[in-house]
């Protein structure tokens, strides 16, 4: 059998694969269009970021062992990786609360960009896995907290730009006073 | 080879039957006053299958006649396929403006380019040529199924449940001719029957299909569209949609701090 229709054969099963897949039950957010517009006024799990990766630092806890008290040391770490896991799990839950808010407006759009979608699916494919990734190391404690960089500098962008988003969400938030109402409207009809 | 010619014949009568089952709760159900091109499928499926039938009596099954009559049939059968195929994209992304004018384009690019390829890629060998072309349409219906469900996932649309079987039993169909056309090319002549009877199980499957969808469809459910009411100017999604876009950007760099911390420190 030629590659060309051993790859017709692979292609029709891959669809029909493909065909069952999208078939599968989602697991729907069920927002409300209050929770839709918090995801665009309000200012959630950034702010902690410095204190994550502060705890993660290896010298943060690096004093315990040197008083003797390793095993104190070992569950303060473990403690915080668990805070860490969970920090994570709260940017993975936001990041679905605001891709669920996207797709809420793509309803109502009346035109939509091909690449400005695709950037947006091909972002939040990377974030899943990345996000997969890190909890699958830290799972595995293969985090040592060892040196993070220049946390304080990171720490000062993140700040600055988390003000200025946060100032354009404030008026943003005022702009679309009647967005709930006019959510709670197409919800409500397409239903 | 008798048998393999009276189970044929059976599939035939078989199919023939399950057409007229599906046409009859068509017109029971109404369905044909929302879904004019499906029912104009079925009505063109069950013509050729009467013609195809008379061909074979009166021109046996090896003569050019009955060649040009079966494969003509079968083009206008495509060409129905596809009107119904495209009926349920219109059905299923029509009250979503943004998507479905987004969709439409990204559909139908694809389904062309994967045509293109097909017959790129298929020789051009005159005596499968035929095959080669009817294998390429049904792959570009295939792809243009699944990538609609793909993008029915992905907004979280609701799909009617008539819509939903009619477009599986297209697809299933789609891709087991793609198969059954591939096998016969790489076979030749020695499985022609196989091949044929192959082909009629897989309509038979989606006329179940079908005849299922058609059969439990009530009025108010399949006349219901679920669109939303109401939309949005363009600027104002353009400005919500930006403020979407930022934070999520801004997530993905909390993100990309995370890891770079760690390569930083690995």
């Amino acid at each position: 059998m030629s590659l060309a229709l051993a790859l017709f054969i692979l292609l029709a099963i891959l669809l029909i694969i493909l065909l069952a897949w999208a078939m599968r039950p989602s697991k729907k957010l069920s927002l409300t269009p209050d929770e839709v517009l918090a995801t665009l006024s309000e200012e959630r799990h950034y702010a902690r970021l410095p204190q994550i990766l502060q705890s993660l630092r290896e010298d943060d806890t690096d004093f315990l062992l040197d008083r003797g008290r390793g095993e104190l040391m070992s569950r303060l770490r473990d403690e915080r990786r668990r805070i860490a896991l969970r920090y994570l799990g709260y940017l993975e839950e936001e990041y679905q609360v605001l891709l669920e808010a996207s797709r809420i407006l793509a309803t109502l759009a009346p035109e939509l960009s091909a690449m400005g979608e695709y950037e947006r699916l091909k972002r939040s494919l990377r974030f899943v896995l990345l996000c997969r990734y890190l909890r699958w190391r830290l799972r595995l404690r293969l985090q040592p907290w060892g040196v993070f960089g220049s946390i304080s500098d990171m720490a000062g962008d993140m700040t600055l730009r988390l003000e200025m988003t946060s100032a354009r969400l404030g008026e943003r938030a005022l702009m679309a006073s009647d967005f709930p109402l006019f959510l709670e409207k197409g919800r409500r009809d397409s239903h | 080879m008798v048998d393999a010619l009276n189970l044929r014949n059976l599939a035939w009568a078989l199919t023939t039957l399950f057409e007229i089952i599906l046409f009859s709760y068509i017109i029971h159900r109404r369905v044909y006053r929302t879904h004019q091109a499906f029912t104009l499928y079925c009505v063109v499926a069950l013509l050729q299958g009467v013609l195809v039938a008379i061909a074979y009596r009166y021109f046996g099954s090896q003569s050019i006649q009955y060649f040009n009559i079966a494969w003509g049939a079968q083009t206008l059968v495509v060409c129905a396929r596809w009107l119904a195929v495209i009926e349920i994209a219109r059905k299923l992304l029509n009250g979503y403006s943004g998507i479905w004018r987004m969709a439409s384009r990204i559909l139908f690019v694809a389904g062309a380019m994967i045509l293109a390829y097909s017959m790129a890629v298929s020789r051009m060998r005159w005596d499968l040529m035929i095959t080669s072309a009817d294998r390429a349409v049904e792959l570009c219906i295939g792809v243009f199924i699944v990538s609609l469900f793909l993008f029915a996932r992905y907004y979280r649309l609701a799909i009617s449940s008539l819509e939903r079987q009619l477009a599986i039993g297209f697809c299933l169909f789609s891709c087991f001719w793609v198969i059954n056309d591939s096998l016969y090319q790489h076979w030749g002549n020695s499985v022609s029957v196989l091949w044929e009877i192959s082909g009629i199980f897989s309509l038979l499957a989606s006329l179940l299909l079908w005849i299922s969808a058609v059969r439990s469809a009530t009025q108010p459910h399949y006349s219901t569209v679920r669109i939303p009411a109401v939309s949005m100017s363009a600027r104002q999604y353009q400005e919500l949609s930006q403020e979407l876009d930022s934070r999520l950007k801004l997530l993905d760099s909390r993100l990309n701090h995370l890891l770079r911390s760690e390569d930083s420190r690995s």
